[in-house]
Formats: structure tokens, sequence, C-alpha cells
């Protein structure tokens, strides 16, 4: 099974932006390399958060979690964080090895992480938003 | 069903998408089958990128079977010896901001209800079975 890789950059101030990556299909060590070169381009922006909306994912092993691991850091680092919403039930088991890492969040759907996305923006300062 | 596998992480895939197709039709539980499939995903991908050192010309063997209570997948390689199966558990700590190592084995773990490495000449054999509601 391959992996659909659809990045969303919101329009306007980059300072408010949060980049989202939905992700489609199976992450395995097969189709890992080529989010890793998504990724790359993606965190080598001015960004502080990303999310990833997992709908849509069937499969995930190891390979995959290596990469959310390294993006998390990334982000961390910058004081912002990556985010995880929308989880199979299947995708959720495999998260439970990472979840307690600092960093990561996870929404189990699109309210619960607009909630937290509406905080952010509300943090940002006036001429930001 | 048998299958001879390159050393390639596509040949990894195809060993899985097997699997996954043998045990629906063999009426493995899709939740089981889920598992098992990433036990085979990241014992193979171990083997591939570190036994093996991702030489296309490498192969390695992956025997699987499902009998009354369980199904049985049996992976060889003729790499080094490693024995998965004395990995220390790693459990990821609040306080851990490292970048992952032995994330795999602990999947295979979490997902297999028995694990058994054996050196049989040169040849690594890893028993992985798992124990199927009936």
């Amino acid at each position: 099974m391959s992996l659909d890789i659809t990045i969303q950059r919101p329009a306007g101030n980059k300072q408010a932006s949060v980049i989202t990556i939905r992700l489609a299909g199976s992450l395995n060590t097969e189709t890992a390399p080529e989010l890793e070169r998504q990724l790359a381009v993606v965190v080598a922006e001015p960004i502080k958060d990303a999310v990833f909306d997992l709908s849509e994912l069937k499969f995930i092993s190891s390979a995959g979690l290596r990469l959310f691991a390294a993006a998390r850091k990334t982000l961390k680092d910058r004081g912002g964080q990556a985010s995880f919403v929308n989880l199979q039930p299947q995708i959720e088991v495999v998260f439970d090895v990472i979840k307690a890492l600092p960093g990561i969040s996870i929404y189990k759907d699109s309210a619960d992480l607009d909630r937290y996305l509406a905080l952010l923006q509300s943090e940002l300062p006036g001429d930001a938003r | 069903m048998r299958l001879e596998l390159h050393a390639t992480p596509d040949e990894v895939m195809r060993g899985v998408e097997a699997l996954q197709e043998f045990a629906t039709a063999q009426g493995v539980p899709q939740t089981a089958i889920f598992g098992l499939a990433l036990a085979l995903e990241e014992c193979a991908s171990n083997i591939v990128n570190h036994a093996l050192k991702r030489d296309p010309q490498g192969k390695f063997e992956v025997v699987m079977e499902k009998s009354m209570g369980a199904f049985v997948i049996e992976l060889r390689d003729d790499g080094p010896e490693f024995d998965p199966t004395a990995t220390a558990a790693r459990r990821p700590r609040a306080e851990d901001d490292d970048l992952p190592g032995g994330w795999g084995i602990e999947l295979v773990r979490r997902n297999i209800d028995e694990i058994h490495y054996r050196r049989e000449g040169r040849i690594n054999v890893l028993r992985l079975t798992k124990r199927l509601v009936t």
C-alpha cells in the first residue's frame, strides 16, 4: 500500500501559520523515505507547529514513528509542537509507544484540535493574527 | 506459505502484503492481522537494514502458517548472529528527548505472544507466535 502525502500551508502571515500534513495509506519502511524528504522541506520553513491528520492512515511502523519523533524534536526546540489528530484505533495503539515524549500532542478529532489552534492564535501578538 | 525475499524495503512490504492476504484468507481477525503485519515489517526491516545491509542480492526467507489456535511467522537469514529477544525493552519516559532506538522490537513485543530466537549453523531463525482467540 502506498502513502499519499498532502501538505497544506495556510495563506497569510507565516508567524500565524500551522502547517497541516495529511497522510493516507501506509507509513512503512518503503514509504517513510519520501515523507522524510517532504518533512525536511516543511521544517526548513519558519514554522513552530505542525498538525498531522491521520484519519486516512491505515498502517504505521517504527519507521514512521522515528520521523514523527524527529519532527517534534525540531519543533519543540523552537517552542512549538507536533500535533496528531484523527488516529484510527490501530494507529493509536502504535502511538502508545511514543505518546509520552515531550513535544507530542494527540487530539481525538478536529474539534479537539481546533480548540488548541484557537488557543495558539489567541496567544499570538495582535499584528501576527 | 513460504516466501524468499530480497533485502530491500519494497520486498519487506511485499512480504507484509502477502501475509495480510494469506491471513485474511485463513479467517484471522483484522486486529490480529494488523499486529502480525507490524511484527513482520519490523523484524524483516531489521534483517534488511542490519543483517543484510540492504544488499539487493541478499535474500531471506519468511514462512507463515496458521494452526488451530495460533499464527506463526518464521524468518530466516544468513546475516551475523543477532538475537533481538536479548534487546532490552525500551519504554519512553516523559523526560526522554533523544531520537528513538529499539522501538521496533518494542512494537513486536506488544503484538506477538511468543518470540523465540535460535542460531542454526550460519542461519538466524526468529519465530513469532500470535495466539488467536477462537
